[in-house]
């Protein structure tokens, strides 16, 4: 049945955006390698949903997936440890150490939105379910 | 033979609004699937239309063989039942709101007891059919 898949591609893609929250919440101190080699404070990732039109029925039921998984650009926020290894060598940030920039409370109340979302769709499953077996009982 | 008789019975209709019910079901679960996608219109089937075109399509069906001699294969009363299977595709709808989860999940709900109630109904007239011709009660 088509509400299977439906239902299933939302259950993936609630999941991939909880593995984006849990990647933010590791790494809420963390560095990383941007393009040119350097080493900048980890910017947070956010998934972007859309239609997933090719799981589409003809009576209009219509499927989503991830479309991109981005990362945000925000300032970094800055921390006074001029004995650190990463601490900024010249200019007005002199002896400051860049760290990310990550709202916890954000980042929680995402994850208890996809755990809700996904717990939605695994009722809509059960439902689903619930119908194939109700369905072959005409057979006796 | 077999469509003349089970067409005296309400098992092709029955047949037909399970067929919606299903139809129905997986449109919700589309919209549940899309509760956080930006832009997304949830979208629903009209059981308005749906009863609507049915109920044109039994009185079709009742019209039908008024005319005809036992015997001759006449119109079939297939056609009507089949025009309301196919024109599902034209029930649908977008309501402007944003999408109200539990609303959605009640719509479900209620979609579901539909689709069970007109199982049970349907089992039941295959199990009258059934004592008819094994003529056991």
């Amino acid at each position: 049945m088509a509400a299977l898949d439906i239902s299933t591609s939302a259950l993936v893609a609630q999941r991939i955006r909880l593995d984006a929250v849990s990647s933010n919440l590791a790494n809420l101190t963390s560095l990383e390698r941007d393009a040119e080699g350097r080493m900048q404070p980890y910017q947070a990732r956010y998934v972007i949903f859309q239609t997933d039109e090719a799981l589409q029925t003809r009576q209009g039921a219509v499927g989503v997936k991830v479309a991109a998984v981005q990362t945000e650009q925000v300032e970094p926020l800055y921390r006074w440890q001029p004995s650190h290894p990463y601490a900024i060598k010249e200019g007005p940030r002199k002896g400051y150490v860049a760290y990310p920039r990550i709202n916890l409370t954000a980042e929680m109340v995402d994850a208890l939105v996809a755990t809700r979302a996904y717990e939605a769709n695994l009722g809509a499953m059960e439902l689903t379910k619930n119908m194939a077996q109700q369905t072959l009982r005409i057979l006796g | 033979m077999l469509p003349a008789l089970l067409h005296t019975t309400p098992i092709p209709i029955l047949g037909e609004v399970l067929h919606f019910a299903q139809a129905r079901h997986t449109v919700l679960a589309g919209n549940l699937a899309n509760v956080n996608t930006p832009g997304y219109r949830t979208r629903d089937l009209s059981q308005t239309e749906f009863q609507q075109r049915l109920k044109e399509a039994i009185a079709q069906m009742q019209r039908a063989p008024a005319g005809d001699s036992p015997g001759l294969m006449g119109a079939e009363p297939d056609e009507a039942l089949r025009h309301v299977r196919s024109s599902l595709e034209n029930l649908l709808y977008h309501d402007d709101t944003n999408i109200d989860l539990e609303k959605q999940v009640a719509e479900m709900t209620k979609n579901h007891l539909l689709h069970n109630l007109a199982l049970t109904i349907l089992a039941n007239q295959f199990q009258l059919l059934q004592s008819a011709i094994s003529e056991r009660v």
